[in-house]
């Protein structure tokens, strides 16, 4: 990642989205920077976690979005540049001091990115952040590919610092991960210390001064509308002679851009970057030369509902086509078919679409697995079955965003709702008043510094039963291994105890158990079943990512394999424990020694009452 | 020109590595490169794909029965990646299996290969090599994406060469890795690619 702060002019890089927004964050002379971790935003963190130090930007990975986006706030108004990015799910925990900011405004140039993910590769819902925009009343920059992550981000620090206003950089899924050649611009120097201004009443949000910032806000929306036309942000393309106006952004714009290009279409593409407030001059401009206006973009009609207005209200003629009249789907990212179907109902212009190969026999499904040697693995099947012991009768199972969501799948079966950052907990809270069953929820290291502490609090306070297991790997794991406030890295980074919060909010019982050893974590579990009111027990373990990549620089992995002479085909390891090395071969289980780490796990009599699962010796 | 190329596997086997190595050996040669990179939940063993599109085009996801080439590193994403296979579609299987634990858990075994690839290789050209023997003899399992890099070159699909894919190898690695690489690279494109009757 060193190769993102060459100070090389016009050379080239070839990076991913993500990287190419950490490069613009370097070129634009971000002073300051904080994340919380999310796909498909992870990356921008681990590029600026990479090179803060000798970049001399502050950045951090925060707690969560909340505190990230105000911590960036809190460097705009000491006059730096600032940069806070999460998903788009982030945004929502962040949306609160979000919606007040755009009325305060802000000093340094300060940038907040939502990465979207169209088709939920990786997310809950695919919500289209874009409304944010709207609902702030902020300005709204959409790139399409890493170049314009990169030129659009430094843009969007301009923008923001000439007129005083947050600005929301929206990304999607196809942009944050796509990756091509970048050409590099210069590097603007980064401030490192701001000049807090004590400025009354501005940063104040009391209602009097509330309704004055209002104004504000939208005499400042109504310059950049009439004042941002053709430049960085937007552009037009004219093909042959156009029959047709297209207008499009994001994504969407490049698979316009590959559909008119291969089919020779004649139209005229209004390419905007800029899509909060419409750049009204351009865009009037636009609909004075195109009669037939056809608005293409992925999620919601949110240009094409701008466009509407706007034909409307200046009593324009203009024909206008898009979802609203069904010629494209409101939901699922767009691809090439989509986008050639959609501009042939409105155009008819027969572009042939190609058949794909369809198979006929069903495949062997590959979902995603918690890995081999994963600490999850074994609280799941550990939980399972004390709460066989201990004769649960039907537990409901609130677990949360994480690797260890996975719990949801076959054999586990552990997951019964999983809704949002925290919800494990939030959740937990409202059964224990709603139903009588026993109430276990799951919640990972990261998440419970997240939103997992305020709900331990409610539990306490307003005596909510349930049992709550911190799944601690010491890293948030899902999103690529980040830290979070468990860990400390010595002289940088503080450590908090989950322990130690759980027993000052006034749970009495708080144990910690290491999952690798099977037998204590079974008898702490039926011991907490027992309990009434809230308790917590503490699974820690190290992520089997960090401690394969540890053992593995030390050649201190050491595979196991099944002695096929003690084996008695019980099936228990491959039916309930599911590890992903275990593999049937002439009717005999087998373990993989390439994916096997060596947890040992498996060898317990947990697993194997017939202790034929040993270490590998060479040559078995 | 436009060349699309799939690279499918498991998580772990090096699947973003093959496409970024395909991708960078196509930028020597001075070609536009859209690489599309999409990761799932899992962060090992699930299945894994990415997308690489050489030519003047902008969108990273590829048209429908427009792929040029499957490289399939695990035999059975090979065959699952082939519903986004056309006419013009080349497959190449690894014939290394990594059991899905769908299979195990429920007691059942690894599918016949020639099974597995009976319904594509009625419908297109399917190509096989086995991978980990050359990449262990290159030095390091680890190596199988760049074996197989070296054996796509010899289908003379990719508008890339071995002195471009070995200048983006150079730019990647360090120098023991590089060795080890171009070693695999080489024992890739040497090695005799298999058709079904031989696997």
């Amino acid at each position: 990642m060193k190769e993102l702060l060459q100070d090389s002019p016009g050379s080239k890089l070839f990076l991913l989205g993500n990287e190419a927004v950490a490069r613009g964050v370097v070129e634009a002379g971000v002073s300051v920077a904080a994340t919380y971790p999310g796909t498909p935003s992870s990356e921008v963190g681990d590029a600026l976690y990479q090179i803060a130090r000798e970049s001399g930007i502050n950045f951090e990975f925060s707690v969560n979005e909340k505190v990230a986006l105000e911590i960036a706030f809190a460097a705009s108004i000491s006059g730096l540049r600032s940069f806070v990015f999460m998903k788009h799910v982030g945004l929502n925990v962040a949306s609160d001091p979000f919606m007040s900011i755009a009325y305060t405004g802000v000093k340094g140039g300060m940038v907040i990115m939502s990465a979207d993910d169209p088709s939920m590769f990786s997310s809950q819902n695919e919500q289209d952040n874009r409304n944010f925009a709207q609902f702030a009343h902020i300005p709204l920059i959409e790139p399409s590919n890493p170049q314009e992550a990169k030129d659009f981000l430094v843009e969007a620090f301009e923008l923001s610092e000439n007129e005083g206003v947050p600005v929301l950089f929206r990304t999607t899924t196809r942009v944050s991960h796509q990756r091509t050649n970048v050409e590099l611009s210069p590097i603007r120097k980064t401030k490192t210390v701001g000049q807090f201004e004590h400025n009354s009443g501005k940063y104040v949000s009391l209602p009097v001064n509330a309704r004055g910032l209002r104004k504000k806000l939208e005499d400042k929306m109504f310059r950049i509308a009439v004042s941002y036309g053709k430049g960085v942000l937007n552009r037009v393309e004219n093909n042959g002679t156009p029959e047709y106006g297209i207008i499009t952004s994001g994504e969407a714009y490049n698979i316009v851009s590959d559909v008119v290009q291969r089919n020779g279409l004649k139209v005229s593409i209004l390419k905007l970057g800029l899509t909060n407030p419409l750049p009204r001059t351009m865009v009037e401009e636009f609909l004075d030369v195109n009669e037939k206006i056809i608005v293409v973009e992925e999620l919601d009609p949110f240009l094409e509902a701008k466009v509407r207005s706007l034909v409307q209200s200046t009593e324009r003629k203009n024909k206008v086509y898009g979802k609203l009249d069904d010629h494209f789907p409101s939901m699922y990212e767009f691809n090439y078919e989509v986008v050639s179907e959609g501009l042939d109902s409105i155009m008819h212009t027969n572009i042939p679409t190609k058949v794909s190969f369809e198979l006929t026999k069903e495949l062997p499904p590959r979902p995603p697995v918690l890995c081999p040697g994963c600490p999850h693995r074994a609280t799941y099947y550990a939980m399972k079955r004390a709460v066989k012991m201990m004769k649960v009768k039907d537990p409901i199972y609130a677990s949360d965003i994480g690797c260890y969501s996975l719990g949801f799948y076959e054999p586990f079966n552990e997951g019964d709702t999983m809704i949002s950052m925290g919800s494990s907990e939030g959740i937990a809270n409202g059964l224990s008043k709603a139903v009588d069953n026993q109430i276990i929820s799951f919640i990972g290291d990261s998440t419970f510094f997240h939103s997992g502490i305020p709900p331990l609090i409610n539990a306490v306070h307003n005596g909510a039963k349930y049992l709550l297991i911190v799944m601690d790997n010491g890293t948030t794991a899902m999103t690529g291994q980040q830290p979070n406030p468990g860990v400390s890295t010595p002289g940088v980074n503080g450590q908090v105890s989950i322990e130690s919060v759980a027993k000052s909010i006034g749970v009495n019982f708080v144990r910690t158990v290491d999952p690798y050893d099977l037998g204590t974590t079974l008898r702490t579990m039926t011991d907490a079943l027992k309990q009434d009111g809230v308790s917590v027990i503490v699974a820690r373990r190290e992520c089997a990512i960090l401690r394969d990549a540890r053992l593995r620089a030390q050649g201190e992995i050491h595979p196991y394999a099944v002695n096929q002479d003690k084996c008695s085909k019980c099936m228990n390891c491959v039916e309930n424990f599911a590890c992903p090395a275990f593999f049937i071969s002439d009717g005999k289980i087998d373990i993989n020694p390439t994916l096997c780490d060596g947890c040992g796990v498996c060898a317990e009599p947990y697993v194997c009452p017939f202790r034929a699962i040993e270490v590998r010796q060479n040559g078995s | 020109m436009e060349v699309n190329v799939i690279v499918a596997g498991v998580g772990g086997q090096g699947v973003v590595t093959a496409g970024t190595l395909i991708s960078q050996s196509a930028l020597v040669k001075g070609h536009n490169v859209v690489m599309s990179e999409i990761h799932g939940l899992a962060q090992r063993g699930g299945s894994v794909s990415v997308e690489v599109r050489i030519g003047n085009i902008r969108s990273p996801i590829i048209p429908k029965g427009e792929t040029d080439l499957i490289l399939g590193i695990e035999p059975i994403e090979a065959v699952r990646a082939a519903e986004n296979a056309g006419e013009r579609t080349d497959v190449l299987i690894n014939i290394g299996p990594v059991e899905p634990v769908s299979l195990s858990m429920r007691g059942k075994e690894y599918p016949d290969m020639r099974e597995l690839v009976s319904e594509i290789v009625d419908r297109l050209d399917v190509h096989f090599i086995d991978a980990l023997p050359l990449a262990l003899e290159a030095g390091d399992a680890r190596a199988v994406s760049t074996v197989m890099v070296g054996a796509a070159l010899q289908l003379g699909i990719l508008p890339i060469d071995e002195e471009s894919t070995l200048e983006a190898l150079k730019k990647r690695f360090s120098e023991r890795l590089y060795t080890i690489n171009e070693k695999a690279l080489k024992l890739g494109m040497k090695n005799v690619l298999l058709a079904l009757h031989e696997i």
